[in-house]
């Protein structure tokens, strides 16, 4: 009986909570661990996306022109050549009621940028200026596209 | 243990019964609609208080918004449908310029107004009170649907929910024609 009480006050409290889900500053967080490269060597940038549980952003190929893809552009510089970025695959959103689907990213996945120093670089540390820019959703909101920027930070050794 | 069981069941279907009624109550009902006046793309202006005497079917949107433009073709639909019965359809586009919401309308070719909320002043002000407390309040309303009745009162507001998403705006159909038989 005392066990009852408990769950008559805990169960909506808790599901009213659910209900008033605060939405933080950024639901999403990049992380990119140091590279150490060699001159003349080429290596890869290892972007590390998690995006807050509940939402989901745009893939970086939406099916729809409208949209907005999640795209990294990074600064160039003349020491540093960056090459083709590498997205992991999109996931299947579906849009209820309607037979379309939209191509998304949530969870945590991995952005993978080659690139290759040039010979004559000279040791050191180099930082590349980034911004990732996406819009997001969860299933009550969606949310004004966002430009989120970061650094990267090369050894050149 | 199977007695305990026993006794929560019928709390938890309490439970669930409120949360799933809260979530479906829709917000302003009967409230007075914020009045506004805004530019079309069209380059015409628009105000609310115009409208009196005509059901208005508000959509908030923005170009980039997945669920507003799965909604766009039904809209258009809604308001071939429903434009001789006295219904006027407008989209409220939240802080956009003229010429992005004008590649919008390139594709879906609205025969309605598209208003343009530059600053998503008219949109915050029809965010409902303590609906997404921590979001902007121009973001609250994105992707929602209002019936404004010709007394200028709120009778419909659906805001997001894209887990029973109705892109085919089945229910705010169906209360447009509760209101319109009603008359």
């Amino acid at each position: 009986m005392i066990m009852m009480n408990w769950t008559i006050i805990i169960v909506p409290v808790f599901l009213l909570m659910g209900n008033r889900k605060p939405v933080p500053a950024d639901i999403l967080k990049i992380t990119v661990p140091e590279i150490v490269v060699s001159a003349g060597k080429k290596a890869v940038i290892k972007m590390k996306v998690e995006i807050m549980k509940g939402y989901h952003i745009q893939a970086n190929k939406v099916k729809d022109g409208l949209l907005i893809p999640t795209t990294v552009k990074i600064d160039e510089d003349k020491n540093i050549t960056t090459g083709r970025q590498e997205f992991p695959s999109a996931k299947k959103f579906k849009l209820e009621g309607t037979n379309d689907f939209l191509d998304v990213f949530d969870g945590v996945f991995e952005i993978r940028i080659p690139f290759k120093t040039i010979e004559k670089i000279p040791k050191g540390k180099y930082i590349l200026n980034a911004k990732l820019h996406y819009q997001a959703c969860d299933n009550k909101t969606c949310l004004f596209p966002k430009r989120i920027e970061f650094s990267i930070l090369i050894k050149v050794v | 243990m199977k007695s305990i069981l026993k006794g929560l069941l019928p709390i938890l279907i309490i439970c669930f019964s409120i949360v799933a009624n809260a979530q479906e109550q829709q917000p302003m009902l009967g409230q007075t609609a914020p009045s506004f006046t805004l530019k079309a793309v069209d380059g015409k202006t628009y105000s609310l208080e115009q409208l009196r005497g005509k059901y208005v079917v508000i959509h908030f949107a923005a170009t980039w918004c997945p669920f507003c433009n799965a909604e766009a073709p039904y809209l258009q639909e809604l308001y071939k449908s429903y434009y001789d019965k006295g219904v006027e359809v407008f989209i409220v586009d939240v802080k956009e310029d003229k010429g992005m919401v004008e590649k919008t309308l390139a594709r879906f070719n609205f025969s309605f107004p598209v208003l343009l909320d530059e600053n998503g002043a008219v949109s915050a002000k029809y965010a409902p009170e303590g609906v997404q407390p921590d979001l902007a309040r121009h973001e609250v309303p994105l992707a929602s649907n209002l019936i404004i009745d010709k007394e200028g009162k709120i009778r419909f507001y659906s805001l997001l929910n894209t887990t029973a998403f109705d892109a085919k705006l089945t229910k705010l159909k169906e209360k447009l024609d509760s209101l319109l038989n009603s008359k």
